[in-house]
């Protein structure tokens, strides 16, 4: 709980107020924390290309949005991220779960972790790769950074950040 | 009646409120109807008018009303779940339902076979689904607009058929700033 709490603490001070889900394991902290929390949107989506289409609508109307997911939800998303999100130069923060790393026992998620930085760079979205509890802190300047460039940023905890987050 | 007499007819209505349109056509003929600021018109990603309008009428007060198409709401269908649960009463989903793919061609979608809309919008949750005519889409949408407590999904069924027209000369961010001017959130311009 302690390194999700982290990271929901830093993406509201990054001034992050209107947060999307779709589920992950390693995010049910994060989403039972905002669940609970009456200073921010928050509501789980069906699916991730959807959700960067809420995301935008938010963004018109003057929120900061952030969309939680696997890694596998990038995979969804590509043409609403380049055509819409990256077209209109909408900031969007993805919070990514990061499966299939090194530690994860789940063998078929590797295909979508071996491709999932790739994928992120070639759209050119900056990513802030989180393997340790002390990135954590560098996550509200990185929040803030997609505001300063009007761009989606990409941020990827890592299977083993949060694995044991009890 | 095709989507530009629809559009036509609903123009004075548009101008008033908050509109996200669907891509290609739809966008075009609103464009060459009637160009306002409060419309955004989407340049791609097709499937999403119905979610940029819920997450607009999430995150501000004024009425807003998605243009969408079949087969665009077809793509992205589980949009009508999270619409059911969770549509504010300022928000409208408008679905100009002509059973045609207009912008590629007019193939069929599957609202022309076996598909209702209306049942698949009730099942995933929405309350207030009004399946209406052309001509009795004004009075649906001004309904929908004047009901200050609940949510409407309105599934106009109207003919294929589409006019003769350009691309919208206007670049995204132009179309992104103006519209969050009207809102008031851009003061630069």
């Amino acid at each position: 709980m302690k390194i999700s709490k982290k990271i929901i603490d830093n993406l509201k001070k990054g001034g992050v107020d209107f947060y999307l889900s779709v589920p992950c394991k390693l995010l049910a902290n994060m989403i039972d924390i905002l669940e609970n929390d009456k200073d921010v949107y928050y509501s789980a989506v069906p699916r991730e290309e959807e959700g960067m289409g809420i995301c935008a609508g938010a963004y018109l109307g003057n929120k900061f949005p952030c969309i939680m997911m696997q890694n596998t939800g990038i995979g969804n998303s590509v043409n609403a991220i380049v055509s819409l999100l990256q077209l209109y130069q909408m900031p969007v923060v993805f919070l990514i779960s990061y499966r299939g790393t090194p530690g994860e026992p789940v063998g078929a998620q590797g295909g979508m972790a071996k491709i999932t930085e790739d994928i992120l760079q070639t759209l050119r979205i900056p990513m802030l790769h989180c393997f340790s509890e002390k990135e954590l802190d560098k996550i509200s300047t990185f929040s803030k950074h997609a505001k300063v460039v009007e761009s989606p940023v990409a941020i990827l905890c890592d299977f083993n950040l949060m694995k044991d987050d009890k | 009646m095709n989507r530009f007499d629809l559009l036509n007819k609903v123009q004075n209505i548009l101008k008033n409120n908050l509109v996200i349109c669907n891509i290609g056509l739809p966008s075009q003929e609103l464009y060459k109807i009637s160009d306002q600021p409060n419309f955004f018109y989407m340049l791609g990603s097709m499937g999403l008018s119905s979610s940029i309008g819920l997450g607009l009428a999430l995150s501000q007060n004024k009425h807003v009303i998605s243009i969408d198409g079949d087969g665009s709401v077809l793509m992205n269908m589980n949009t009508l779940a999270t619409i059911g649960n969770r549509a504010p009463s300022n928000y409208t989903l408008l679905i100009i339902d002509n059973g045609s793919y207009g912008s590629t061609g007019d193939q069929r979608t599957f609202t022309d076979e076996k598909t209702s809309l209306k049942n698949v919008a009730l099942g995933a949750g929405c309350k207030n689904v009004v399946e209406c005519s052309g001509e009795e889409t004004v009075n649906a949408l001004n309904k929908a607009i004047d009901d200050k407590d609940n949510s409407y999904v309105i599934i106009s069924k109207i003919n294929s058929g589409n006019v003769k027209i350009d691309p919208i000369p206007l670049n995204p961010i132009t179309i992104r700033d103006r519209f969050r001017k009207f809102i008031g959130i851009v003061k630069y311009l």
